[in-house]
């Protein structure tokens, strides 16, 4: 059974419309992350599931019950925000048990509770602290601790490790993806890096201007992105994009400037048309260079004009069909800049979209 | 010669020791004599004057002696610092150059003075001021930039061997620019508030009628100010508004500011119709509601009009209640500003604890009262300042409503001040009042200040 369903909702401030006609289900257990540049919706979207917001149109079902109109506490659901909110002039444990003593809940059962969330995330000792006592990375452990005390099925985190440093960010990450594990409960993760998107997801929406441009496996996302947009949004460094066109035949090729790409293997979802005007996707990560270039349906001779060092691996620039075209290779075998080598890659990894629609063909 | 020095102390490993403690005999030589000097002409020669001429020498050389110990310590120190008065690679010369050409002009106006009278009727008061304190100061002063510039120069000899700069160069080079700056608001501050207090509760003491004087009738003026019925009175009413006031401006003021958070609509013009009140001053606030209060054309004469022939409401002619009519004044000027602070303090807290605390199931006036209300401590400390000092100095508010009437109904201690230094012709019997009243504020203040600040330490 879904235990959260997005049914045609929309939502306008005014006459701007923030997300439009949208459909989700979220299975049982499932881990979906909501992904999309700033001002995409995402946020909104979760602020609608949670009764934060009220949705202008379509209905919002949790755990098979319409709760489109109920208040956020009766929804079943617990949220983790940015900023971690905590209640600043209480002690954790306070934090912990302050909804749940306006429950009216017994006592002897709080205590349980937040015994329990604390033994989870490993905050017993911090529990009469204040949360000005506490690091970034504590406090956004106290925070999903207050959404874990509710007991609910459902937890909503918006953008939760945004606020914290880049190696907390890693640490936490994992924690949030082992608290999946062991609760199995339903997690809607908003966020705007892909990382988190991709290492955390059973699944992931990618938005857009209030609408959902695919929504799929992270692994799906990635090798076969419905969209220009989809393709250039995942993926670090970002896709290749060439223009050109396409001549048909039992196996079209594609055309770009004084190169041409045999495109066997790849899979068309409809055969385009001689002269369909088309952009040529690859990852930069699908490139091969030198000896291993040579087992690749694709070859070409390129000119090395920038090489940018990262450490684990090192990004050239070149030109292929005159235009720009980046690729990733071993830091120890890394090319010169001015040199000349061969780099090669399979068409059937690639991904082609149509130039006016920017639709995967 | 610096050069050797250098080497030389850091084959010692350390600086001379010596240095710093004749410095901080050289500074305590110069702040003396200067104090003391100040202390003479400020009426510490008073106790001397019965010596006779011995008095006029105490008077005159104690100053003079301080100093000429200040000189000796200079002579240690450039002795200690073995570097001498290098002034061609000093670092402080500018500063050198400048107090010795200081002390030679004022060297030159004490002993040349008399010649410039002629000139000084053109130049005008100010110039004959200036001249005339030269005259009188203008060795003294020399001695003490002469001295200034010696140390200086003996510091700023000593080069980059100092792992910090001296304590005198610290005081007197140091940022000069920004002490020079500041030492008009730091006479003022000592003389008016410091100088102005010390004044008052000295003369609270005395006998002053018209003008202040130095008859000394212990704690009479005390006594007679507790016994009169009119103090009592003022008392009483500044405890009954102050309270009162205290309490209802932050709950109106925070329930209004709760009121216009909840994303009204027109919220710039209610902040504006509130916040218009304090645009006014306690005078026009204070006619405003004479007349609003006035049993024949204000609100009672209204509503008997309309046909309620016994309807009664005159606070400002009842003796028992007329506090409160000043009080609805009062706070009908206060409570906009007092909202509007506290708009601010709302306005600040993060959106998203609200949202945590809907999720939460936490009832709005709850959120209020155990989140947001502590998040906005700093707040309500501040509006908590203004209006205890706006409660302690209420004066004119009572002036322009009801004149401390009916009879001495609603009379206050700021008025009572005013009143019996002002048009009474009783100064001290003023300042003793003044001084009661700075005595209620310090019992009131001091303890706070001791948890507020006392705390942090232990915490």
């Amino acid at each position: 059974m879904a235990s959260v369903v997005v049914r045609d909702v929309s939502l306008n401030f005014g006459a701007v419309e923030v997300l439009k006609s949208l459909n989700i289900e979220v299975e049982q257990g499932e881990f979906l992350v909501l992904l999309g540049p700033s001002g995409c919706g995402k946020s909104t979207l979760l602020n609608c599931i949670a009764g934060l917001l009220d949705v202008t149109d379509g209905q919002i079902f949790i755990n098979g019950k319409n709760v489109t109109w109920e208040q956020p506490k009766d929804r079943g659901i617990g949220m983790v925000f940015q900023s971690y909110a905590l209640y600043p002039q209480m002690s954790v444990e306070g934090n912990l048990s302050f909804g749940l003593k306006n429950q009216r809940l017994p006592a002897d059962e709080i205590a349980e509770r937040v015994k329990r969330a604390s033994e989870i995330l490993q905050i017993e000792p911090l529990l009469k602290r204040r949360p000005s006592a506490l690091s970034g990375g504590q406090r956004q452990r106290v925070a999903i601790g207050r959404a874990l005390v509710r007991d609910v099925d459902v937890f909503l985190f918006d953008e939760p490790l945004s606020n914290l440093d880049a190696k907390l960010r890693n640490e936490l990450r994992v924690e949030i993806k082992r608290l999946h594990q062991k609760l199995a409960n339903t997690m809607v993760y908003v966020t705007h890096d892909q990382i988190e998107a991709m290492t955390l997801a059973d699944r992931i929406a990618v938005m857009r201007n209030g609408i959902i441009q695919q929504l799929d496996a992270p692994q799906a996302i990635y090798s076969r992105p419905v969209n220009r947009f989809v393709a250039g949004f995942i993926g670090s460094p970002g896709m290749n994009f060439l223009e050109g066109t396409i001549e048909g035949g039992a196996t079209p090729r594609f055309n770009a400037g004084d190169t041409t790409i045999d495109t066997k293997g790849y899979e068309f979802a409809d055969k385009p048309e001689t002269g369909t005007k088309a952009v040529f996707g690859v990852r930069p990560e699908h490139v091969m260079l030198g000896e291993a270039a040579r087992a690749m349906p694709y070859t070409s001779e390129v000119d090395i004009e920038i090489v940018e060092p990262m450490g684990s691996d090192t990004l050239a620039w070149t030109r292929l069909g005159g235009q720009n075209f980046t690729f990733r290779t071993d830091s120890e075998y890394a090319p010169k800049e001015g040199e000349k080598v061969l780099i090669g890659f399979d068409p059937a990894r690639a991904s082609l979209f149509d130039a006016h629609t920017d639709i995967r063909l | 010669m610096a050069d050797t020095v250098e080497t030389a102390v850091a084959a010692a490993g350390a600086r001379p020791v010596e240095r710093g403690r004749w410095e901080r005999w050289l500074i305590a030589g110069i702040a003396g004599g200067v104090l003391l000097r100040l202390a003479m002409l400020l009426g510490l020669s008073v106790w001397f004057e019965e010596l006779g001429t011995a008095g006029d020498w105490i008077v005159e050389g104690l100053p003079w002696l301080v100093l000429a110990f200040a000189g000796l310590s200079l002579i240690a120190v450039i002795a200690n610092s073995a570097s001498g008065f290098s002034l061609s690679g000093n670092r402080l010369r500018g500063h050198v150059v400048g107090w010795t050409i200081a002390a030679l002009l004022l060297l030159v106006f004490d002993l040349l003075g008399p010649q410039f009278k002629p000139a000084v009727s053109v130049l005008g008061k100010p110039a004959r001021i200036f001249i005339e304190f030269c005259g009188e100061h203008g060795l003294f002063l020399a001695a003490v930039c002469l001295l200034v510039a010696g140390a200086l120069a003996a510091s700023g000899s000593e080069k980059q061997l100092l792992s910090r700069p001296g304590i005198f160069e610290r005081v007197w080079a140091l940022n000069l620019t920004a002490k020079i700056a500041a030492v008009p608001m730091m006479l003022v501050a000592l003389g008016v508030f410091t100088g102005g207090t010390v004044w008052t509760v000295v003369y609270s003491f005395t006998d002053s009628r018209l003008l202040p004087r130095e008859k000394w009738v212990g704690l009479a003026q005390y006594d007679r100010l507790w016994g009169e019925d009119r103090w009592l009175i003022s008392i009483e009413n500044l405890l009954i508004y102050g309270v009162c006031s205290l309490v209802f401006s932050i709950v109106i003021g925070f329930l209004l500011a709760a009121m216009l958070d909840q994303k009204v609509r027109f919220e710039n013009t209610f902040r504006t119709i509130f916040l218009y009140p304090f645009a006014l001053s306690f005078i026009v606030t204070g006619l405003v509601w004479q007349w609003v209060l006035n049993p024949d054309f204000g609100i009672q004469g209204v509503v008997r009009s309309l046909g309620w022939e016994t309807f009664t409401f005159d606070p400002l002619y009842n003796q028992d209640i007329v506090i409160y009519g000043i009080l609805i004044a009062g706070l009908w000027q206060g409570t906009g500003l007092i909202m509007c602070l506290m708009l601010a303090g709302l306005r600040g807290i993060d959106e998203e604890i609200w949202k945590a605390a809907r999720i939460d199931g936490i009832p709005m006036w709850k959120t209020y009262l155990f989140i947001v209300v502590p998040m906005m401590r700093p707040v309500f400390i501040t509006t908590l300042v203004l209006i205890a000092s706006g409660i302690v100095r209420v004066y004119d508010l009572v002036v322009a409503q009801t004149s401390g009437g009916p009879g001495i109904a609603s009379e206050v201690p700021a008025k009572y001040v005013y009143d019996k230094m002002f048009l009474g012709q009783n100064l001290a019997q003023g300042f003793a009042a003044s001084t009661m009243m700075l005595l209620s504020v310090l019992i009131v203040l001091i303890p706070w200040a001791y948890l507020e600040f006392g705390g942090k330490k232990r915490g």
